[in-house]
């Protein structure tokens, strides 16, 4: 037992259980309360809650797009109508000859996975509201399809939906087989929100230069889920269809995708629980008084603007009674720089990073003009000069983010392709940003978790069924994650939600994130902005101990003390050039860096 | 066949190419994307056919009565969905606002007005055929409207003092021009440009609750071919489109026109993201 | 000679500041009397920038006053600060591109009279005849020097009491620096109290009464320019105390 782990809570497996079970029993409430409904209702109810449960099919897998991923896919009524459609086809045997219910399902499932595909895809390339626009136009033509395909759908006559086989063709029958449905795909799409790829698809929406830099490939994960949005909307689909129990074009209308589209906004981004409880109020809304229901829209469009201006975090805000707690206000960040050796591997050392003639222009302006810079494995190479010098360039072209119009980048005598910021986690180099970028809504804890998304050994199918690799992630991540901000000195801090906490404690937090990797090199820019003369000395202290574990560390400064106490060796830039490079006693007394600064 | 395509292809165009117009001039002052443009057109046409048909007042009191209703609602919009949201950091939150505005006028619109179309009066009874007044006043409306705001932009202050805030928001602010006002002032304005292009297509598009929605992503096809914020790819965009829309409405039929027009919207944008004539990026880091 | 008896034409006490969360000024106080010129230096990341921007209302007071002309500027807005006659002239040279050198300058003078403001814009261009004969040009085809100094001739449009210039020589040539620091001089004969945010040194000492220094948000050195040994000072305010580097070796 370490120093570090013994001053810990221990986190045992009941206590683990713990926490599962508390974050479970909203959950469980409400599905014991879908499972008593038949006992006090009658069969109206019964309509009503199948709705529910069909449309929360829909929205469970529409959440991880629009609330998790962030991108505003408003016309998603598309693939409810195709999923509709779909079965509905297959069973009424219009094309091939006719399957049972429970055959077209899974089929309907699969043609809605590859559509929902199709409608997402822009989302890598066009903006916000853009791609919001270009679903807007893919509702629209799905259902001009349906309308014109006449031999097919039935065209404006419409065609009838799916039945399914006893007992399921009963009004509570299918209550029942549609809860079944609403209860699995909330599992998947629980199961993914508490796995790195959740945490990943947050980080690509909040902070995606620090998801980039993490290792996170945004295309990837995006396809993953709209895949799986696309499938549980055909499904839903299907099911819409036999409650119908007759479709036509016209039931798909834009106000249905407003409610599935409000329902994850009002419940709050990155939660499954508010989603599902805003669509569960939303579907109810209508029924309570017949004025109600024709202002639905408008009254859907309402909430909508009150929860934007008021509330923006939604129903999850509102709920999150653990951020209510105040915190201490005089916390110092005391970090613990000797535990370092127990949690981060030492690096095997022996590749220096280096850049040789490196060049780079904006317009006119030449940031970077022929650079050489190396950054051996255990030592701290500062980096400083005027503003304007290239210093925060330098670090943007080494981790990939600008490419470099001349010169050469090696990694231990590799050479390092030209912007790509997402390959620069597997080999090895992390670093921290000038202003701290941080997922907001996230815990302490999640932040630093997603530092080692790329360490995951699970896969997207392993963390959608909850699989025990899975498990062992989550578990690996959340004690290296506890452990380092024990090292930092903010493990106290670990489950509050990170846009509470201060300037630089944040600050600390990002270089406990950027160890997750284990990184044989890191590039910190101006971490010491902003810090009281205590904490930028424990910081000195903290790197100083980073770099004793082989790591090689190239800092961005303008705090001149601190570059002074602890670098081994010092690289002055002026104007994107080398004005001098040495010890700190030489750059010290060196006359052109001295009148660099004051000017001159 | 030919003469007909081009008139109301024009026609079309020059009321999609002022609903363009309308997003520009919000996005100008404020970079925000505002759902509520083609709303605006929407109650020209709405507006116009209640104050001349419904309640009988003469063309050009119902004409200045709509354009006043619509400048109203555009300061409203700024109140109540941007500014609160300018505010905030979060980027994706004015999407939202403006979307729920934009939902409560088109559902009023549907509650109080109707869901069916209804006529939009004759104004000038000039012309007929494919000179009919409803192909030439949208298109006049149109080239009125743009020397207006070339007078505006190139001959006044007030327009130069948008241009400077359009284009450096904050050099403006620290001039000391009045940024805010100024802001309110060209949303008046969008809702003024609006409300001209749902009046003078009325009678081609006819009092329609339902024009809101259609306008809404017809208007933005020429701002994403045109380039954002930009207003004369925005009208070449608009007249383009509308031909275009015409045309494949007369090959293909009108169902399918609408899925040409969305294919060569999402061809266009995935291969130029900034629009055929738009500008370059932001620097991300 | 210097101080007065009277207020200070402005008066900054314990002022602190910063963007959202992240706090630059710690407690800073500055003062400049009528017709002063005062040089703002110090390293970068120190805060000059923001104490420019937090005194003309660019960015709000988190704690500490600011008073102008006897006045409480603590939560002014720049629309009314400019009309009492401050003006804050922002680093980067700035213009409207796509306006001319002309309409850059009424703009500057939009809150003035119609009357007056083609006779101050021809006053503003006296001091910069270069860029008075590309009067009709885009504010985009003038060099990165003649923007330099249309955003100066901005700032005059409105004679100012205290002008406020943030790093008016930023990527320029040193005939041009010349040129823009010779009107500071003009300005102080005409009463115009002025503080100007350096990097040049030298320059910088020239031109000004005093200077302060600026250290990780806080007054580090203040003194009058005529001192002697001036840089040594500012050089050891810059570094701050003796690293350990040079002890242990």
């Amino acid at each position: 037992m370490t120093a570090v782990t013994a001053s810990l809570p221990e986190r045992t497996e009941a206590a683990t259980w713990r926490a599962a079970l508390t974050n479970a029993l909203p959950f469980l409430g409400i599905l014991a309360l879908a499972l008593l409904l038949p006992l006090v209702g009658n069969d109206y109810w019964a309509l009503i809650g199948t709705r529910m449960a069909i449309y929360w099919v829909l929205v469970s897998g529409l959440n991880l797009i629009v609330g998790f991923a962030g991108h505003l896919a408003i016309g998603y009524v598309a693939l409810l109508t195709l999923g509709a459609y779909a079965t509905s086809v297959l069973v009424a045997g219009n094309v091939m000859p006719a399957i049972p219910a429970f055959a077209a399902l899974p089929i309907a499932a699969v043609v809605g996975a590859i559509f929902g595909v199709v409608v997402g895809l822009p989302a890598l390339r066009l903006r916000t509201f853009y791609f919001a626009m270009s679903t807007l136009g893919f509702a629209t033509i799905v259902t001009q399809i349906a309308l014109a395909w006449q031999s097919v759908t039935g065209g404006g006559v419409g065609i009838a939906g799916p039945v399914f086989p006893a007992p399921f063709d009963t009004a509570w029958g299918f209550y029942f087989l549609c809860i079944g449905f609403a209860t699995f795909t909330t599992w998947l799409t629980a199961n993914v929100a508490r796995s790195r790829f959740g945490r990943a698809l947050i980080a690509v929406r909040d902070a995606e230069v620090a998801a980039e830099a993490t290792g996170i490939s945004k295309p990837k994960m995006l396809i993953a889920i709209f895949l799986l949005a696309g499938g549980c909307a055909a499904v839903a689909g299907g099911l819409f269809a036999t409650l119908q129990t007759y479709i036509t074009p016209d039931a798909f209308t834009f106000d249905l995708s407003v409610l599935f589209f409000i329902a994850i906004l009002i419940g709050g981004r990155g939660s499954i629980l508010g989603p599902l409880l805003g669509t569960m109020i939303l579907t109810i809304l209508p029924e309570i008084a017949a004025p109600l229901a024709e202002w639905s829209t408008f009254l859907y469009a309402l909430l909508l603007l009150l929860i934007v201006l008021v509330m923006p975090g939604g129903i999850a805000a509102l709920l999150d009674f653990r951020n209510r707690r105040p915190l201490a206000s005089n916390r110092a960040i005391v970090p613990r720089p000797g535990a370092l050796a127990d949690i981060v591997r030492r690096s095997k050392g022996g590749r220096a990073l280096s850049l040789r003639g490196v060049s780079l222009s904006f317009g006119n302006v030449k940031a970077i003009d022929g650079l050489d810079l190396d950054v051996a494995p255990g030592q701290i190479h500062g980096l400083i000069g005027p503003n304007g010098s290239g210093k925060t360039t330098t670090l943007n072209v080494i981790s990939g983010y600008y490419a470099a119009k001349a010169g050469s980048m090696t990694l231990g005598g590799d050479p390092l392709p030209a912007g790509q910021p997402s390959l620069r986690a597997t080999r090895g180099i992390a670093r921290t940003f000038q202003t701290p970028r941080i997922i907001g809504e996230a815990s302490v804890l999640q932040n630093v978790m997603i530092g080692g998304t790329v360490e995951g050994k699970a896969s997207f199918v392993e963390a959608l069924l909850a699989l025990p690799r899975n498990r062992q992630d989550e578990r690996m991540f959340a004690a290296k994650a506890r452990s380092l901000l024990a090292v930092v000195g903010l493990e106290n801090l670990a489950d509050v939600r990170i846009d509470r906490l201060q300037h630089s404690e944040l600050r600390f937090i990002e270089i406990a994130r950027a160890l997750m990797l284990d990184p044989d090199f890191l590039l910190l820019d101006e971490p010491a902005a902003g810090l009281s003369v205590d904490e930028i000395d424990r910081l000195g202290e903290l790197i100083k101990a980073i770099a004793a574990r082989g790591v090689g560390v190239l800092l961005v400064e303008h705090h001149a003390d601190l570059i002074f106490d602890i670098c081994n060796h010092i690289t002055v830039l002026n104007l994107g050039r080398t004005l001098a490079a040495g010890t700190p006693t030489e750059i010290r007394v060196h006359k052109e860096v001295v009148s660099a600064y004051l000017g001159g | 066949m030919l003469s007909s395509i081009i008139a109301s292809g024009l026609a079309a165009g020059a009321v999609y190419a002022l609903v363009g117009v309308t997003y520009n001039t919000m996005f100008s002052t404020s970079r925000v994307m505002s759902f509520t443009a083609g709303q605006l057109a929407m109650l020209g046409g709405v507006f116009g056919s209640m104050f001349t048909l419904k309640l009988g007042f003469p063309i050009w009191a119902g004409f200045l009565l709509t354009l006043a209703l619509c400048a109203i609602l555009g300061v409203i919009t700024e109140f109540i969905a941007v500014r609160p949201v300018l505010k905030s950091l979060e980027q994706h939150l004015y999407v939202l606002s403006t979307l729920a505005v934009a939902l409560m006028i088109q559902q009023v619109a549907a509650i109080k007005w109707g869901t069916e179309p209804q006529p939009f009066p004759h104004l000038v009874n000039l012309g007929s055929g494919v000179w009919d007044e409803k192909f030439w006043l949208p298109v006049a409306a149109c080239a009125i409207t743009i020397l207006a705001l070339e007078y505006l932009y190139r001959r006044t202050l007030v327009g130069r003092a948008f241009l400077a805030i359009a284009e450096d928001n904050f050099a403006a602010r620290a001039l000391g021009l009045p940024e805010r006002n100024l802001r309110i002032a060209s949303y008046a304005l969008a809702g003024i440009i609006g409300g001209i292009a749902g009046f003078s297509g009325g009678q081609l598009l006819l009092a329609f609750f339902a024009n809101g929605a259609l306008l809404n992503f017809y208007g933005f096809v020429p701002v994403a071919l045109g380039g954002l914020g930009n207003n004369r790819g925005a009208i070449i965009g608009g007249l383009a489109l509308g031909l275009f829309q015409q045309a494949a409405n007369f090959l293909v039929g009108g169902i399918f026109s609408s899925v040409a027009v969305f294919t060569l919207f999402i061809v266009v944008l995935l291969a130029a993201p900034q629009g055929v004539f738009g500008g370059a990026t932001a620097r991300r880091v | 000679m210097l101080t007065s008896a009277a207020e200070p034409l402005l008066s900054v006490a314990r002022l602190e500041s910063g963007y959202g969360k992240i706090r630059v000024l710690h407690g800073v106080d500055l003062s400049i009397a009528a017709g002063e010129v005062v040089a703002l230096l110090g390293p970068n990341g120190a805060g000059k920038t923001t104490l420019l921007r937090t005194v003309s209302g660019l960015l709000p007071v988190n704690a500490g006053d600011v008073r102008f002309d006897g006045r409480d500027f603590t939560k002014i807005m720049p629309r009314e600060a400019t009309r009492a006659g401050l003006v804050h002239v922002i680093e980067g040279h700035r213009v409207f591109t796509q306006l001319s050198v002309t309409d850059n300058l009424l703009l500057a003078g939009y809150d003035l009279p119609r009357a007056e403001r083609a006779g101050r814009v021809e006053e503003a261009l006296s001091f910069f005849p270069e860029i008075a004969v590309k009067r009709n040009e885009r504010g985009g085809a003038l060099s990165g020097g003649q923007q330099q100094m249309l955003t100066v001739a901005q700032g005059l449009v409105r004679r100012p009491r205290l002008l406020m210039l943030d790093e008016p020589s930023a990527g320029l040539s040193p005939v041009l620096v010349d040129r823009v620091l010779n009107v500071i001089g003009q300005l102080k004969q005409r009463g115009t109290a002025v503080i100007l945010v350096e990097q040049l040194l030298e320059k910088a000492l020239a031109a000004a009464d005093r200077v302060y220094a600026l250290v990780q948000g806080q007054i580090a050195l203040e003194a009058p320019t005529s001192e002697s040994d001036l840089p040594k000072r500012l050089e050891r305010a810059y570094f701050g105390h003796e690293s350990h580097a040079l002890e242990a070796s």
